[in-house]
């Protein structure tokens, strides 16, 4: 025990000395909180990371601007590991080991999470992660906390909207080969809890240009309506230029302004199920809306908000428990319900989010605009 | 219908495929470079275009014009700069797919720099709708395969008949031997460069409409118009466009007659099993004959 602590103090030394050298002559304001981010600014994930780079930066500017917490500033160290889990796993060895911070916002992707969480739980730094909880194993990490849904909570929220929302019995699915597949095989799972039989089933691969032939195929079986599931617009247009009119269902993915432009033509009579219709926000959600506009000139979507709630909930632990906290404390302080702009969030659930069928909004694309829906799912 | 359907679907994706075999198989036949970046040079053909519409207000022909020139200039200048370079220290085959590669991966990066994420789609050229047998095409579809015919027809002509194509190809097929009668062969490398980029260029923007480009789309690009090319005989320009039919085909047959989960396994399959019966490719000896 001594020795790993000798070993930790020898490590802060020279992070100490860069730190120090780094904050120049205005020593005697407090030392900042430091808070590490890691996320996938470039590479596949970057759909995903760049918004939330976005929505990350503006909650910590704001916590700045209105004192910080405690009355000490925050630095967020911002890192990007390239959609990579090895990269990740660097960053992270970086942040928590030399920079020392107190927490760590990210990562983008599951596998990134995975191979951060085995860093930083062992050392009980907190990671907010831009992830559903994955594979079984998260269960037993008390310090990884899911900004996302699972992928069990997602199939069953598309399920819902389809039977409940808009009474469809026969249900057909395109979908990608990688995220689509994994949503698909929790469809499989999930769907005996619901009437609706999946009559025809196609995937497209990633990087595709054209699925129109998948499309056909569905279109064939006569589904009432097709989720569309992985991250592309090509799909979709496709679904449209064969006249599909059927309703389509996505998810979070694809519930973007970049996608909505990309589907042309075709973004229209889409249902999905997201978070965030900044268009119309629910009470909850005014003010992030209102702030991410007059910051960024745009209106954010569910990536945006869940990334300015995961500082946000370690600023709150941060503000309880006080930056010096002994190791371990400030995850305590998060495992507790969180009200954030996303949704409501509960980290002492066991799914480590707390995000429940209830918590997700619904919105439909009505020729490229974003309109929110009144079903609500879960009830 | 659903036949129908994939048939269309198919033929429209292979003449894609085709597209872009057709710059890969004219820089191959006058060069014997391997050009790995050719779907990065269609990608920066379409962005330039949308950019040049959407940015610089130009009108659409015009951006249209500005994004074919931009391919066929970074195609010369990449035959001025490295390839040059290569052939004067007698580089092997090798050497250049491997300079193609990075240099793809170069573009790629450089659009993404430049434009951004987002696929980006250019207007069609015609919005309607036509129904065949219960299958739907679009319009801007078949323009796509009408210009690509006549594309592909005014190279074979070109080849065959003028003295500039004649020159082409006596470069390389025998570059000594066409020094000696007069033929500049370093020009008539660029010429072909120039030729294959512009062809590049107009392959993206032909496809834009229909298929969305972004940054991240010229390796596939470049895979499927290689595989067309090769299927098709790679020194021949109508060997491409029967490639890319073959292979649109068959993965949209596959799709409907196995799984689209098994698609490229099965198209991919049945290729290989082609490529062992008809090492030539599919047009052989004698496509090159007239080639």
């Amino acid at each position: 025990m001594t020795q790993s602590v000798s070993r930790r103090a020898l490590l802060a030394v020279p992070a100490l000395v860069l730190a120090l050298a780094g904050t120049g002559a205005v020593v005697e304001a407090a030392e900042p909180i430091r808070i590490g981010a890691i996320l996938s600014t470039t590479g596949p994930g970057a759909g995903a990371g760049i918004p939330q780079r976005n929505g990350l930066q503006l909650a910590v500017k704001l916590v700045n601007e209105k004192g910080g917490i405690n009355g000490r500033q925050v630095q967020l160290i911002m890192e990007d590991d390239g959609s990579s889990p090895d990269v990740a796993v660097t960053k992270a060895n970086n942040l928590i080991f030399s920079q020392k911070v107190q927490a760590i916002i990210g990562p983008t992707l599951t596998a990134s999470t995975l191979a951060v969480g085995g860093v930083a739980d062992p050392g009980k730094i907190p990671v907010m992660a831009f992830t559903g909880l994955g594979v079984a194993m998260e269960k037993t990490r008390r310090c990884v906390f899911h900004m996302l849904p699972s992928q069990d909570l997602n199939a069953r929220a598309l399920l819902e909207v389809a039977t409940k929302g808009l009474g469809a019995k026969k249900l057909g699915v395109l979908h990608d080969s990688a995220y689509g597949n994994i949503v698909m095989t929790k469809i499989r799972e999930v769907s005996p809890d619901y009437p609706v039989e999946i009559v025809a089933v196609e995937k497209w691969e990633v990087g595709a240009t054209d699925a129109t032939t998948q499309a056909a195929k569905v279109k064939a079986a006569s589904p009432d309506a097709v989720a569309v599931i992985g991250n592309s617009a090509t799909p979709f247009r496709n679904a449209r230029q064969i006249r599909m009119t059927m309703p389509l269902l996505s998810g979070i993915g694809t519930a973007t302004y970049e996608y909505v432009k990309a589907m042309g033509d075709a973004a229209d009579n889409i249902v999905f199920a997201e978070f965030l219709v900044a268009e119309d926000p629910l009470p909850g959600q005014s003010a992030f809306v209102e702030a991410f506009h007059k910051e960024y000139g745009v209106l954010p979507k569910t990536m945006e908000a869940s990334a300015w709630d995961a500082f946000n909930a370690v600023a709150a632990g941060l503000a309880k428990v006080g930056p010096e906290a002994q190791p371990g404390a400030l995850c305590e302080a998060i495992r507790g319900p969180f009200d954030g702009a996303m949704a409501r969030f509960d980290f002492s659930q066991e799914d480590l989010t707390g995000l429940t069928l209830k918590s997700y909004v619904f919105s439909k694309l009505d020729k490229g605009k974003f309109v929110r829906l009144p079903f609500k799912a879960g009830s | 219908m659903l036949f129908t359907q994939a048939l269309l679907a198919g033929v429209t994706n292979g003449f894609v495929y085709a597209l872009v075999g057709l710059g890969i198989a004219v820089i191959f036949k006058g060069s014997h470079v391997i050009n790995a970046m050719q779907g990065e040079l269609a990608v920066v053909g379409a962005a330039t275009a949308v950019f040049a519409a959407a940015i610089w207000g130009l009108p659409l022909w015009l951006a249209v014009v500005a994004g074919a020139l931009t391919g066929m200039a970074i195609a010369i200048l990449v035959e001025l700069g490295p390839i040059r370079a290569l052939f004067a220290r007698r580089a092997r085959e090798e050497s250049f797919l491997l300079l193609t590669v990075g240099l793809g991966f170069t573009f790629s990066a450089g659009v993404l720099y430049l434009f951004g994420r987002e696929e980006h789609l250019l207007p069609a050229l015609g919005d309607e709708v036509y129904e065949i047998f219960g299958a739907i095409i679009r319009e801007h579809a078949l323009w796509v395969i009408a210009i690509s015919a006549v594309l592909i027809l005014a190279l074979r002509l070109f080849y065959r008949h003028t003295h500039l194509g004649l020159s082409m190809m006596a470069a390389s097929i025998d570059p000594d031997g066409a020094a000696t009668t007069g033929i500049n062969v370093r020009a008539m490398r660029t010429a072909t460069f120039a030729l294959g980029g512009l062809l590049a260029a107009l392959a993206g923007l032909l496809v834009a409409p229909l298929i969305g480009v972004g940054y991240q789309m010229g390796p596939l690009l470049t895979l499927k118009g290689f595989a067309a090319a090769i299927l098709g005989g790679l020194s021949n320009p109508l060997g491409a466009l029967v490639g890319g039919l073959v292979i649109g085909i068959l993965e949209a047959m596959s799709i409907v007659f196995v799984s689209s989960g098994m698609k490229d396994a099965v198209a991919l399959t049945l290729l290989i099993v082609i490529m062992i019966f008809v090492p030539d490719g599919i047009l052989g000896r004698a496509g090159r004959k007239g080639g």
